[in-house]
This record gives C-alpha cells, sequence and structure tokens, in this order.
C-alpha cells in the first residue's frame, strides 16, 4: 500500500517514512502543497498524512483538493497542537482521523492500520494472526475459536499491540493512546503493567502463548 | 487619614495658635500704649497744680475735672521728691460689685514755703475696656477666617488633588492582561501632569515587556514541539533496534521519558497560553452533574484501584455556559488530583453541587497547601512526579470562567469549593 507523507520538516518526514517502510507501506513524501496536489493526481495512494502547517499554504486545501477528486483515499491530518480549534473541527472538513504533534510513532501507525482497514477492507477488516483473531468492528477477540472476555482497556491494549506487530510499543505510547488525558495517572498506577498482566492470563488460558513479550523496563511487543 | 485632610488640620492649628498670640501680643501693647497715655495725663495735671498752686491758687480750688480726680492736702514738710505711680480699685457708687481700676499718682511739692502732697488719678478701665472689645472682636474674626479658610481648603484641595485621584483610581484597576495603557485627564498642575506621563510610559513598558514575554513564551513552546517531536521520533526508532548494551539501553530509555515529561510540560504550557490568549470562545450550555458523572466513570478504574468512596451531593442539573473543553480539563484537573493526592486505603471524595457552587472534599496524605503558593506554577510537594501545573491551570480556567474558587483544609481533609 502506498502512503503519501506530506510534511516539510525533514528529518520528522524521514522517522515517519522508516517507521512505515518498516510495517511494510511504500512512502513518498512532499513538501508543499504544490507538489503534493502532483502527486496525488499523478499516483494511486492508499491513504495521506497531512501536516497542517507547510510552506506555501495549509494542509487543508490538500484535504479539500483530496475530498474532491479522489474521495477513496484515505486521509490523517497532523497538528500541532493548537493549530486547530478541536479535533470535531479536523474531522468536520473531512478527514478520517486527527494526530496532535507530537505523536508516538506507534500511535501513528495503529491510527493509520485502523483507516486503512475502515476504507480497503469493507466488510472483511479483521486481523488474523496464527489462532488470533481480532476483529475492530465488532470489538471481538477470538482465540483458537474460543471467544474472549476482555475488558474494554484490554481490547484497547490488544488492537494497539496487533497493529504494530513486531515493534517495541512503549508503556508511555499505550498510556497515551489507551488513558489520553489521565495517562500520566495510569502510569503511576502501573495500569498499563496491571492490564497487560490480565491480557496475557488470558490468552495463555485460551492457548495463545508469547503473543505478547514483555521488553523489561520498557514496553511491550507483539509477535517478535 | 488623607493627606489633604491633615495638612488642613495642621495648617488650621498653626495658623490658629500663631494669630491667637500675635492678638494678645497686640492686646497687651494697647493696654501698655493706653497706660501711658494716661501716665502722660496725670503728669501735664501734675504740672498744671504745680503752676496752679505757684500762682497762689489754694487746694479748694483745684476741681476735679471729667475723669480725674484730684486731692491736695497740706503736709508738714515735703519728705520725697520723686513721681509715685499706683493703681487702685474702686468701688462703683451705684453698684457695688462693680469697680473701675484707676491709676494715681501721689507727688509731694513745696510752693511759697508750703508743702503739698498731692494725688491725681485717673480711670483705666475705659481703656482697657476698648482693649478687651479690641481683643474680643479680634479673636472671632481670627476663629471665623479659620473656619472659613479650612473648609474652603477643604473644597479647593478636593477640586485641585481630583486629578491625582483620579490617577490613583485608574492605576489601581489597572491590568496588565486586560487593559490597556493608562491614558489620564488632562490637567494643568506640573506636578500632576509629571506623574501622569510618567505613570503612562511606566504602563507602556510594563505592557510591552509583557507582551514580549508572553510571546515569547508562547514561541518556545511552539517552536520546541517540532524539534521535541524530532528527538522524541529518533529515540523511538533507536528504540526498535535491538542490539544494544544494558547500559546504551537504559540511556536511551532516560532519553526517551525525559522527553515524554518535555512534552506533556510543552503541552500544558501551550494550553495555558491559549487560555491567556482567549482561544476558547465557543461555548455551550454544559450540564455539570453529568459532566461529573462522567467524569467519575471515566477515572472509575483509578478510583477503585484505590478503594475510595465517592459521594455526589446534588439538588439536580445545573448548566453554565461555558466552554466545553475547558470544563472537561477543570473537572479532569480537580478529579485527578482529589484521587492522586488520596489516602492510600479507606479514603473518600465528596462532590456537593448547587446551583452557583460546586465543592469537591477528599482526604489527602499531603500537609494544608501554603495558600500563598496554592495557584502557583511549579510549586509543587517534592514527593510527587507530577509537573506542579495541575492547580494553576485550575486557577486559569476558573478566571477565564469568571468563577471564584476557596480552599480550606481541615482535619486531614482538603477543600476546593468553586463559585459558578
Amino acid at each position: 500500500m502506498r502512503i503519501l507523507i506530506i510534511e516539510d520538516e525533514k528529518s520528522l518526514r524521514e522517522d515517519v517514512e522508516d517507521y512505515l517502510t518498516e510495517n511494510g507501506y511504500k512512502c513518498d513524501f512532499a513538501t508543499t502543497v504544490k507538489s503534493s496536489l502532483q502527486k496525488i493526481n499523478d499516483t494511486v495512494y492508499s491513504c495521506a498524512l497531512i501536516d497542517v502547517g507547510l510552506p506555501d499554504g495549509s494542509g487543508i486545501e490538500v484535504v479539500e483538493y483530496i475530498k474532491k477528486h479522489k474521495p477513496e483515499m484515505g486521509v490523517i491530518i497532523v497538528t500541532a497542537k493548537n493549530a486547530l480549534e478541536d479535533k470535531l473541527e479536523g474531522l468536520k472538513i473531512g478527514a478520517d482521523d486527527y494526530l496532535t504533534k507530537p505523536f508516538h510513532l506507534s500511535e501513528l501507525n495503529a491510527r493509520l492500520y485502523s483507516v486503512l482497514r475502515r476504507r480497503n477492507f469493507g466488510g472483511k477488516n479483521t486481523l488474523v494472526f496464527d489462532g488470533l483473531e481480532i476483529d475492530p468492528h465488532e470489538k471481538k477477540v477470538v482465540a483458537n475459536n474460543i471467544a474472549l472476555q476482555l475488558t474494554k482497556k484490554e481490547y484497547e491494549i490488544l488492537l494497539y499491540l496487533a497493529s504494530n506487530p513486531s515493534h517495541l510499543v512503549t508503556k508511555e505510547a499505550l498510556a497515551d493512546a489507551i488513558w489520553g488525558d489521565k495517562a500520566e495517572m495510569a502510569s503511576s498506577f502501573d495500569f498499563v503493567y496491571s492490564q497487560i498482566k490480565n491480557l496475557k492470563k488470558k490468552l495463555n488460558e485460551a492457548g495463545l502463548n508469547g503473543f505478547i513479550k514483555v521488553v523489561y523496563g520498557m514496553g511491550y511487543k507483539f509477535r517478535d | 487619614m488623607k493627606l489633604l485632610v491633615k495638612t488642613n488640620i495642621y495648617s488650621s492649628l498653626v495658623t490658629l495658635s500663631l494669630l491667637t498670640l500675635g492678638i494678645f501680643l497686640v492686646y497687651r501693647v494697647i493696654l501698655i500704649k493706653l497706660d501711658s497715655d494716661i501716665d502722660k495725663q496725670l503728669l501735664i495735671a501734675k504740672e498744671k497744680i504745680i503752676k496752679g498752686l505757684a500762682e497762689g491758687k489754694t487746694p479748694e480750688q483745684f476741681s476735679s475735672n471729667i475723669g480725674e480726680k484730684i486731692k491736695i492736702r497740706e503736709i508738714y514738710k515735703q519728705n520725697k521728691s520723686d513721681d509715685d505711680f499706683s493703681e487702685y480699685n474702686l468701688a462703683d457708687i451705684d453698684n457695688e460689685d462693680e469697680y473701675s481700676v484707676q491709676r494715681e499718682l501721689i507727688f509731694q511739692t513745696t510752693t511759697n514755703d508750703i508743702a503739698y502732697e498731692v494725688s491725681v488719678s485717673r480711670s483705666l478701665s475705659e481703656g482697657r475696656a476698648i482693649g478687651e472689645y479690641i481683643l474680643i472682636a479680634g479673636l472671632v474674626f481670627l476663629f471665623l477666617s479659620v473656619a472659613i479658610l479650612f473648609f474652603l481648603n477643604r473644597y479647593l484641595s478636593v477640586y485641585i488633588w481630583s486629578p491625582f485621584y483620579d490617577t490613583l483610581t485608574k492605576i489601581k484597576t489597572w491590568n496588565i492582561k486586560k487593559s490597556d495603557v493608562l491614558d489620564f485627564k488632562n490637567t494643568n498642575i506640573d506636578e500632576f501632569h509629571l506623574l501622569n506621563d510618567t505613570v503612562k510610559d511606566l504602563t507602556q513598558q510594563i505592557k510591552s515587556d509583557y507582551q514580549n514575554l508572553k510571546e515569547f513564551t508562547e514561541n518556545v513552546s511552539h517552536e520546541a514541539q517540532t524539534p521535541l517531536s524530532i528527538i522524541s521520533s529518533k529515540v523511538e526508532l533507536l528504540l526498535q533496534l535491538s542490539n544494544y548494551s544494558e547500559k546504551q539501553h537504559e540511556l536511551l530509555l532516560q532519553i526517551y521519558r525525559a522527553t515524554q515529561r518535555l512534552h506533556k510540560l510543552n503541552e500544558v504550557l501551550i494550553l495555558l497560553s491559549r487560555i491567556e490568549n482567549k482561544q476558547f470562545i465557543e461555548v455551550a450550555p454544559m450540564n455539570i452533574l453529568d459532566a461529573m458523572n462522567e467524569k467519575v466513570q471515566e477515572l472509575e478504574d483509578f478510583i477503585e484501584a484505590k478503594g475510595l468512596l465517592v459521594q455526589i451531593h446534588s439538588s439536580g442539573s445545573v448548566f453554565k455556559e461555558v466552554n466545553p473543553q475547558l470544563l472537561n480539563i477543570l473537572i479532569n484537573n480537580l478529579w485527578i488530583n482529589a484521587i492522586k493526592y488520596n489516602i492510600d486505603e479507606g479514603g473518600f471524595i465528596k462532590l456537593t453541587i448547587d446551583n452557583e457552587s460546586f465543592s469537591i472534599e477528599n482526604n489527602s496524605s499531603l500537609p494544608k497547601i501554603d495558600k500563598a503558593v496554592l495557584f502557583e506554577r511549579f510549586k509543587k510537594e517534592s514527593t510527587s512526579g507530577s509537573l506542579g501545573v495541575g492547580l494553576s491551570l485550575i486557577k486559569k480556567i476558573i478566571d477565564f470562567f469568571n468563577w471564584q474558587i476557596t480552599y480550606s483544609h481541615k482535619d486531614g481533609v482538603h477543600k476546593f469549593k468553586i463559585y459558578m
């Protein structure tokens, strides 16, 4: 799948490219509104990551262009915290998702994964691993053909980890993604640890071992 | 006491005492002059008597003039030659209680070998009465004029000092965040003019310094976002690699954690400056009770983990027109504080809502917070790992909403009450 990264900050763009390439995407980039529109016309992309602040205009123009001429393309807006009044406004102009800088690369990947699933797989958007199936639409998890009873938080953690297979997901990234503005408190309570512990226990009971690997002191990996 | 009243009182007192003293001095001088005039008249009478006796008049031929009594008697021999002045009281003929003061000149003279002792006396009382009238008139005039001056001064100084009070009121109500540069009434008094100009320059300077500082803080936090994002994503990518020594891993992890903290800090700073810049203008009718209940649900995990008892007392739904985002941040911070700093076992959080206010009470292991630093940024209890901006954020939002917040502490229970 081909992704267009529209970001004028070279260093940041390269990191996103690196991370997404590792996750199996093909990436192109553009640094201005003009070159983005050119690329969008010339190539077929599954999704565009659009930074709102561009040197020759606003990323919003690009979003509007895509909505008009390439409605099949996914759009994720990336902004500095203060650029758009709130998330709703970002979504109002037609973006599929909205991320504020700074973001965790794993978070971007998870969001991208979710946008692509919703757009490209149509009805069938289940994540399938050996013996484990996650259905984000129904919010159901099936392990070795047995439906797992997960709490909301356990489910969210599992989906987030599964969206970043073979990558280290830090405790901080997980806490931010699952608990949002309460992440700091979640960390102080060691909630990530206890939720993961329960999740692993439930997977183990269903006969699935080693899906979540603890990287000591840092975070977690789904399927090394 | 006002400066004007004080100077007025002092100057009145000084004027009063100086002029009183002056009037008494004048009175004394007049008396002395009157007395010396009487003495002169007595001496003239003496000359006339001596002359008369020399011309051969008998003592009986000297009649007392109006206001002048003459007594002449023969004596055996003149035994003194100097004049002897004295005063005595003479009872009034009609009224025994009243008397007049008489000035008497007694002298001896020898004419044609006959020695006489002569007494001439005149009344002092008339002159003194005039002196007293002058004294009384002077004093009455004095008190009247001081009183008039006192009130005139008061009125005048209120008028003259009015630009000063105008300046003072404007300085007092000046707010660095809200007010423009001060502008004053025109005044033709040089000192006030100078004062106004100085204050105006000062506020202009303060205002522009404040503006620069504010912009600087904003720019720093905004500009820091991109490099922070870069550091953060680089470290995240580095963390994905696995061939590190334990030491290298540890170093990377520390960089990562510090960057994350910096992110959070920056986020709050940006939020604070956005509130200061009034970027949250949208308002909607918000049900405070619903917002609280939702928050309790969101925080259920944490409340359970600490085993806290949550009580909500409410008389029903309360709607307030506020910015939903800020209300959420406000309530979030209040609840997170109430949970985070609560005691480890058997703690409680009590929320009370009525139409005008709501309060959150909770136990805490923390001591009473010093009021002076309560809402200051970065004044945190050293034990917690938090950024210490939570309370300052709460205060900022309360101010933005034009609400009031009070804090009290009793028997280990902290209470924040917010008046909406």
